[in-house]
């Protein structure tokens, strides 16, 4: 039997609460996971371009915590951890107003209790209010089971990285139009240009029902740090931007922003009493050609998706705090390991079956990987110009859904330098064997003299 | 054609902006080289034509105007420029141009800030934020040893989709005309004035929801003769009524209530006699008024306006102006809204125009 039973003191309740807020901005459930040390609140937006992650850790976040699992499926597929998932809703108004010091009745402590047992028909998440005055309020919760999926983030490949206060970010935030949908970032010159703007395309005669357009350009040196990669633009939601710096106000923490740069996720987080928050996001924007011109085609990262084998990489990532001098300089990684994607996961059964749905699976995952000439066979779409960002495809984050715990931390981080070197290899070696691809497109080859 | 300046006094250029949007979101606004005009026209209610000095909002010096027609008309959503504005509090300096991006012409606003409003960013991160994940501790004595002493900069550009209107497109469009009021008075405090009115407007709607079928049917004769016909409200309307001597009216009447407050000891403002000589003056309406006795019935002049309505056109409170009300018997209240500052002297005053709704 599962069992996980945790104790929460008002301040710690007060912070739950504005997690399940910030949460409830992306999704309508909350999905659950539970380890020895460490309790996972995580949600993914509908269009999975956007997967928000609080990891509250024992010691820290909770007064008591204990997570017990039975011997004989811990030694399966799903290891030691519990998941399930919760309608938020059902969630907050359970802890909604609780903590009102003025009023007698204020809860004390918030006890939490699950069992989950085959054998039982019946299985609630218990939650327990202990409140001045002897009063106890009780909630019996339904939950279901769920595979947690998490989005794949690897901070090492990262090369752009801000750390900004979020008050800061609040104010510029306040500049932007309500009906605002995007937020583009890039840096220039020593500043640094937030512009919120709006794909929407609207028609020629109601001029005045335009969004607004705004740009707020600030002094690099009002970033705690800022070492990112100059006239980059990549461009996120800025809905989901809102929800993370609302979140990180009520938590008065310096927001750490770290990406690659445009179609690849980014990665916004920050760290307050024992609780790990980490959103990653995916971005759009134009790919600039004439640094990597075989890499501007957008299509790369619907590629990513469709991976299946490939060896999982960077699965989450602990916090390992360095030094930014440190991450001054970190050397940037070599030039095939951009194109290789610092993305790099497996897909979920349910990510295949939705990515797949306009594409074929061609080729062999091997050609894909490596952005080479090799296109798939009948995907049209990706000849079509990229330039404007509403035709974009829309981006889907990579996932790892292997359930390994963070154990494998270690080990990690000596796989990826082999990586590029080995795929190099392989790179080759298919080449060789395969002179042109039977997929290449007559017009590609055209030029070489062949078919001319 | 050209238009560039920088503003000055952009609280008031945000307050009025507010008020204006709150009546109708399209606005027009001319440019002339020695006032700016906006005028709000919304389909139903309450209309607004307002006429500021150029000093008012805008840095004189600064004017830029070149047209071929001595005026540039802009039609603007009122509303986007006001949120716009907002990124001006506590700005070093603001600027306020006609451009085109893209074939839009757009207003745009660009907006210098030397400091952030809310205090000293540096101190409050180092004191209140735990250390962020991935800094260390000496590289972030260093940043903020650069970022406490410096003044920082940031630049703020706000691009407000337009419509430039021709000349002739505006030239149809004319101030109503109003006979001579038959009442003028200065009205009392607008916040109390405005609290006063929703009150009343909320008690009549309230007591209305529960018998709406008695209410709809008597509005509905209302409505097909009301000069606006507000047909499908059915809000109960306000009765205003002001004598000339000192005293206004506000009262509100269902089938269940009735209610009235009463103002006195208000001024009621000469007219300006060097437009009207003093034979005029005695023909004119309100000297008839006057003659009738502070209790006489007779001397009231009566309108009834719609309460949602008023209570849009008493948010131009918020620029504490005073506001002379004029009051045509049983057709028609206009408000002079004079802003502060413009008392009596350069005319910067907002003119609306509220028609009365027939019994």
């Amino acid at each position: 039997m599962t069992t996980l039973a945790l104790s929460l003191g008002p301040p710690a309740l007060v912070r739950l609460h504005d997690v399940l807020i910030c949460l409830s901005k992306f999704s309508d459930t909350v999905a659950i996971e539970a380890e020895h040390d460490l309790l996972r609140l995580s949600a993914l937006n509908s269009t999975k371009t956007a997967f928000a992650s609080f990891a509250c850790e024992r010691a820290l976040f909770f007064e008591a915590y204990s997570f017990t699992v039975p011997q004989s499926t811990a030694g399966s597929g799903a290891g030691d951890r519990f998941y399930c998932q919760i309608y938020i809703k059902a969630l907050l108004s359970v802890f909604r107003g609780r903590v009102d010091r003025n009023k007698d009745t204020a809860v004390e402590r918030c006890d939490m209790e699950l069992h989950e047992d085959p054998q039982q028909t019946e299985c609630r998440l218990t939650v327990r209010m202990i409140c001045g005055l002897g009063v106890i309020k009780s909630y019996k919760l339904t939950y279901e089971p769920a595979s947690i999926q998490h989005a794949v983030f690897d901070r090492s490949r990262s090369t752009n990285q801000w750390i900004a206060d979020s008050r800061f970010l609040r104010q510029i935030i306040d500049h932007f139009s309500l009906s605002a949908e995007q937020l583009d970032m890039y840096s220039d010159s020593g500043k640094a240009v937030f512009t919120s703007f709006t794909t929407k395309i609207m028609e020629g005669k109601e001029v005045l029902k335009y969004p607004v357009h705004t740009s707020v350009a600030t002094d690099k040196r009002d970033f705690e740090e800022f070492l990112v990669e100059d006239n980059m633009h990549i461009a996120i939601n800025l809905k989901d931007f809102k929800a993370v710096v609302a979140h990180a106000e009520t938590a008065n923490a310096a927001v750490t922003a770290r990406y690659t740069r445009p179609c690849k996720p980014l990665q916004l987080a920050y760290e307050f009493e024992g609780v790990a928050a980490e959103f990653t996001i995916m971005t759009r924007g134009e790919v600039e050609s004439d640094t990597a011109p075989s890499l501007s085609r957008t299509a790369i990262s619907q590629l990513s998706q469709r991976q299946t084998t490939a060896a999982p990489i960077a699965v989450r990532r602990v916090e390992t705090p360095r030094a930014p001098s440190q991450n001054a300089q970190m050397p940037p990684p070599p030039p095939r390991a951009r194109p290789i994607r610092p993305l790099n996961g497996t897909s979920t059964q349910e990510h295949l079956s939705l990515s797949t749905a306009s594409e074929q699976p061609t080729a062999s995952a091997l050609s894909m990987e490596y952005d080479s000439l090799f296109v798939p066979a009948d995907d049209d779409r990706q000849w079509d110009e990229m330039n404007e960002e509403e035709e974009e495809p829309q981006d889907i984050l990579g996932w790892d859904a292997s359930g390994r715990p963070d154990a494998s931390e270690g080990t990690l981080r000596d796989e990826e330098p082999d990586f590029p070197k080995m795929g190099g290899k392989r790179k080759r070696e298919a080449r060789e064997e395969m002179g042109i691809p039977p997929t290449q497109r007559m017009s590609q080859v055209r030029g070489f003299g062949l078919f001319d | 054609m050209r238009f560039r300046t920088q503003l000055k006094n952009t609280r008031t250029f945000f307050k009025l902006t507010a008020s204006l949007s709150s009546l109708g979101k399209v606005c027009w606004m001319r440019l002339e080289y020695n006032v700016v005009r906006f005028t709000v026209i919304p389909d139903q209610g309450t209309q607004v034509w307002a006429q500021i000095p150029v000093d008012t909002i805008f840095e004189e010096s600064s004017y830029q105007l070149e047209s071929n027609s001595d005026a540039i008309n802009i039609e603007i959503n009122i509303s986007l420029l006001n949120r716009a504005l907002r990124s001006t509090f506590g700005a070093s300096s603001s600027q306020l141009r006609l451009t085109k991006k893209d074939k839009v012409p757009l207003l745009a606003l660009t907006v210098l800030t030397t400091e952030w409003t809310e205090g000293n960013m540096a101190l409050a991160t180092n004191e209140a934020t735990p250390q962020p994940p991935a800094s260390g501790p000496t590289a972030q004595n260093e940043v903020v040893g650069d970022r406490g002493a410096r003044e920082r900069e940031t630049w703020v550009t706000q691009e407000v989709p337009i419509k430039i209107l021709h000349e002739d497109v505006v030239e149809s469009l004319h101030e109503p005309h109003c006979p001579d009021p038959d009442v003028h008075i200065i009205l009392p405090n607008l916040m109390q004035l405005k609290g006063i009115s929703d009150r009343f407007t909320k008690l009549a709607s309230s007591d209305s929801k529960g018998r709406q079928p008695g209410i709809v049917a008597a509005d509905q004769a209302t409505s097909t003769t009301g000069a606006t016909a507000l047909s499908t409200n059915i809000a109960p309307k306000l009765e205003l009524s002001a004598n000339m001597h000192g005293k206004l009216r506000l009262a509100i009447a269902t089938d269940e209530l009735r209610i009235a407050s009463v103002w006195s000891g208000l001024v009621n403002p000469p007219l300006d006699p060097a437009h009207i000589t003093q034979d005029q003056y005695s023909q004119l309406p309100s000297e008839r008024m006057r003659e009738a006795g502070d209790d006489d019935e007779a001397g009231w002049a009566k309108v009834r306006i719609d309460g949602k309505d008023w209570s849009r056109v008493l948010s131009v409170g918020r620029l504490s102006p005073k506001v002379v009300a004029c009051f045509i018997n049983e057709t028609a209240l206009v408000l002079y809204v004079y802003l502060p500052g413009s008392w009596n002297g350069e005319e910067s005053c907002l003119t609306y125009y509220i028609n009365s709704f027939t019994t």
